[in-house]
């Protein structure tokens, strides 16, 4: 193997740019939008604000219309401490003025400014209630108005840390998204292994047609997922569809429209689906295993006169197991983020029962524009997916990239 | 058993032809069931080509996977014949990546992606086929790198030693001697792309730019499924894929099962 000079480097230059950009820094960027209060519906939200920041222009109009105001009104008002409490109003708004002088448009401030602005704010909020409630103002509609948008010329960070995290670990909607997403997996995964690893057994018994059997298994795999899930919503529709009138006859519904209108049958019908989907793939993938075992190896289990059976535990099943669990990480991780089937097949409903942890972030994303929480649960997948890699690595016992 | 198995595979298709077929009433009717059409009719096909734009879904979907199988080929051929072949430093680090890339959900790349799409006004175009590397580009490298493998150095030494560069070699020897798992990586990628649906929806939500699956999954409304256009719409979209599948069913094969990723 050759060390790489720079024409070589040129190679990998371009996979840089296209992982670089449309895979790690979206990942960095959610991992950074999960710590923000991230809204796009909310003007004052819907971007990063690590600092407060001060709207300058918004400000200085604010201020000299109060200041004009109170001054209009300083004959109206009799009492003389009255009077000095209005003043002083007008010399700290003043004061901001000059401190602000060089500045305009939106900047980000200090947390002393800050507090500075807010100790104006009251004051000058407490002193025009007390003033409108003792005399007759001339702009006592406008005056409050006015004070408030002081408050709004300030923009509050957005920056709350692991805030999302904890209302996440405390949201119910994310608890039942996280045991629907186990449930699912958990049970396509299992009967996906055990029909293809049969299936897998069967084709691999040198049976005419196998070329047929494969192709035909190729075909759910190549279908669109979104295609695949309404095509399933038909046939499991109670009036018209065949499958729900099917499943009623034979006893395991009691009413045809109980399949997509129950929580258990929405479940059962969107991993019956899947494990219609995926099952020929496992099957071909473990097929692949099968066909590497050298067959002198039963050859030689017959002669000492084993039965098929023991074949099965003592050979097949050994030998094939870092297909076996290669497949099953893929499979697992697969229905782990699962998105379109069950966004075409059920929605997430009926009332969420079949609302798995991608769906609920997408619709949080995309639904309420609510990218920093929606990137909070993405951030708890991301989590879980690691997890569930590791353990499977473990498992394989060799590092996963050695197996080419 | 075999017959079952492919009775449960097919039947969904037979079903969902035998549909199409059928009037709309007959659907819903009072025998929903019965296995031939009483009055067969072409009308559903006819709905979803013209009203429905089915074809220009196709067109979208044809033009968006074709170019993702384009570059993503080509970017891919060059990254595994570099890990193939030179020793550098971080070629794990990369490997590493690339395979981390295809285990993470795809959730989390597609709010950065819609906001950069969002602000750089590339939303409702065929811009998207760039983010479409995030689920292709791994399966591609890893399935390539095995291949890369298996082709003999010394070929290569004996052109380096005739004065090819390294760009000539990978041309002339390593391309042509790779060239079925390419083959296999240009199949792959495109029926993955084009049955990529969550990107699709997200970034073009304008059904000028529809692609195949987000253009069925609009044929429901939230009252109503126009059950016969669905099934007209997914013969016609599920005829590409049978196509490309019955010709390249041992490339397709190969390929899983030597990537051994992703569905």
């Amino acid at each position: 193997m050759r060390k790489m000079g720079f024409r070589e480097f040129l190679f990998i230059v371009p996979i840089l740019l296209l992982i670089g950009i449309f895979s790690l820094w979206p990942v960095l960027q959610s991992f950074t939008y999960s710590f923000f209060d991230f809204q796009l519906n909310d003007r004052t939200k819907s971007g990063l604000y690590l600092n407060e920041r001060f709207n300058v222009d918004l400000y200085k109009e604010t201020s000299l219309y109060v200041d004009r105001f109170i001054s209009q009104d300083m004959e109206t008002i009799t009492d003389e401490e009255d009077k000095a409490s209005a003043q002083e109003v007008i010399d700290q708004l003043n004061n901001l003025d000059k401190e602000f002088e060089n500045e305009d448009g939106v900047i980000t401030i200090s947390s002393e400014q800050k507090e500075q602005i807010e100790a104006a704010y009251e004051n000058a909020d407490a002193t025009v209630q007390t003033l409108a409630d003792n005399y007759e103002l001339q702009q006592e509609e406008n005056l409050p108005l006015l004070v408030e948008d002081i408050k709004n010329s300030m923009i509050e960070s957005n920056f709350i840390g692991l805030q999302g995290y904890k209302r996440a670990l405390q949201d119910h909607f994310v608890l039942d998204a996280l045991q629907h997403t186990l449930v699912f997996t958990f049970a396509s995964v299992a009967l996906e292994l055990v029909l293809g690893l049969g299936m897998a057994m069967v084709m691999n018994q040198g049976i005419r047609g196998k070329g047929f059997i494969r192709t035909t298994s190729l075909i759910p795999w190549a279908i669109p997922t979104a295609v695949a899930a309404l095509m399933w919503s038909y046939l499991y529709d109670g009036s018209a569809g065949v499958v729900a009138e099917i499943f009623s006859n034979i006893g395991l519904l009691d009413e045809p429209t109980d399949l997509m209108q129950t929580g258990a049958g929405a479940m059962t019908a969107a991993i019956l689906a899947d494990v219609w989907k995926t099952t020929p793939y496992m099957a071909i993938l473990l097929l692949a295993g099968l066909q590497n075992i050298p067959s002198s190896l039963y050859e030689a289990s017959s002669i000492d006169g084993a039965n098929r059976v023991q074949d099965f535990f003592r050979i097949t099943l050994p030998l094939l197991k870092p297909s076996i669990l290669v497949a099953l990480l893929f499979r697992t991780l697969d229905a782990f983020r699962i998105f379109d089937l069950i966004y075409v097949l059920t929605g997430g409903g009926p009332g969420g029962s079949t609302e798995t942890l991608s769906v609920y972030s997408y619709k949080v994303m995309f639904g309420q524009t609510n990218f920093g929480y929606g990137s909070v649960v993405v951030m708890i997948m991301f989590v879980c997916v690691a997890i569930i890699s590791t353990i499977y690595v473990k498992f394989l016992g060799t590092n996963i990239m050695d197996r080419n | 058993m075999l017959i079952f198995y492919l009775v449960i595979i097919v039947f969904p298709f037979i079903w969902i032809l035998i549909t199409s077929f059928k009037q709309t009433g007959e659907i819903y009717g009072n025998n929903p069931f019965s296995i031939i059409p009483d009055n067969p009719t072409m009308q559903h096909y006819a709905d979803v080509i013209m009203e429905k734009g089915i074809m220009r879904a196709i067109g979208n979907s044809l033009i968006v996977s074709g170019v993702t199988t384009i570059y993503i080929v080509i970017v891919a051929t060059f990254a595994a014949y570099a890990i193939s072949r030179f020793d550098f430093r971080g070629k794990n680090l990369l490997l590493g990546i690339v395979l981390a890339v295809s285990m993470f959900p795809q959730m989390i790349v597609i709010g950065p992606i819609y906001n950069l799409f969002i602000d750089l006004g590339w939303t409702n175009s065929y811009w998207i086929t760039l983010p479409y590397s995030s689920i292709t580009l791994p399966m591609a490298v890893w399935i390539l790198v095995t291949h890369f493998n298996q082709i003999p150095l010394a070929l290569e030494e004996s052109a380096r030693i005739d004065g090819a560069s390294a760009f000539q070699t990978l041309y002339k020897i390593v391309f042509p001697l790779a060239a079925p798992g390419v083959f296999t990586v240009a199949i792959i990628t495109f029926i993955t792309a084009w049955n990529e649906f969550v990107l699709a929806i997200t970034i073009n939500s304008n059904s000028e730019y529809h692609t195949v699956p987000v253009a069925i999954s609009f044929l429901r409304t939230q009252f109503e499924i126009l059950w016969g256009q669905v099934a007209a719409a997914t013969i016609l979209v599920t005829i590409p894929t049978l196509v490309i599948v019955l010709l390249f069913q041992r490339q397709i094969v190969n390929g899983l099962t030597q990537g051994g990723v992703k569905e």
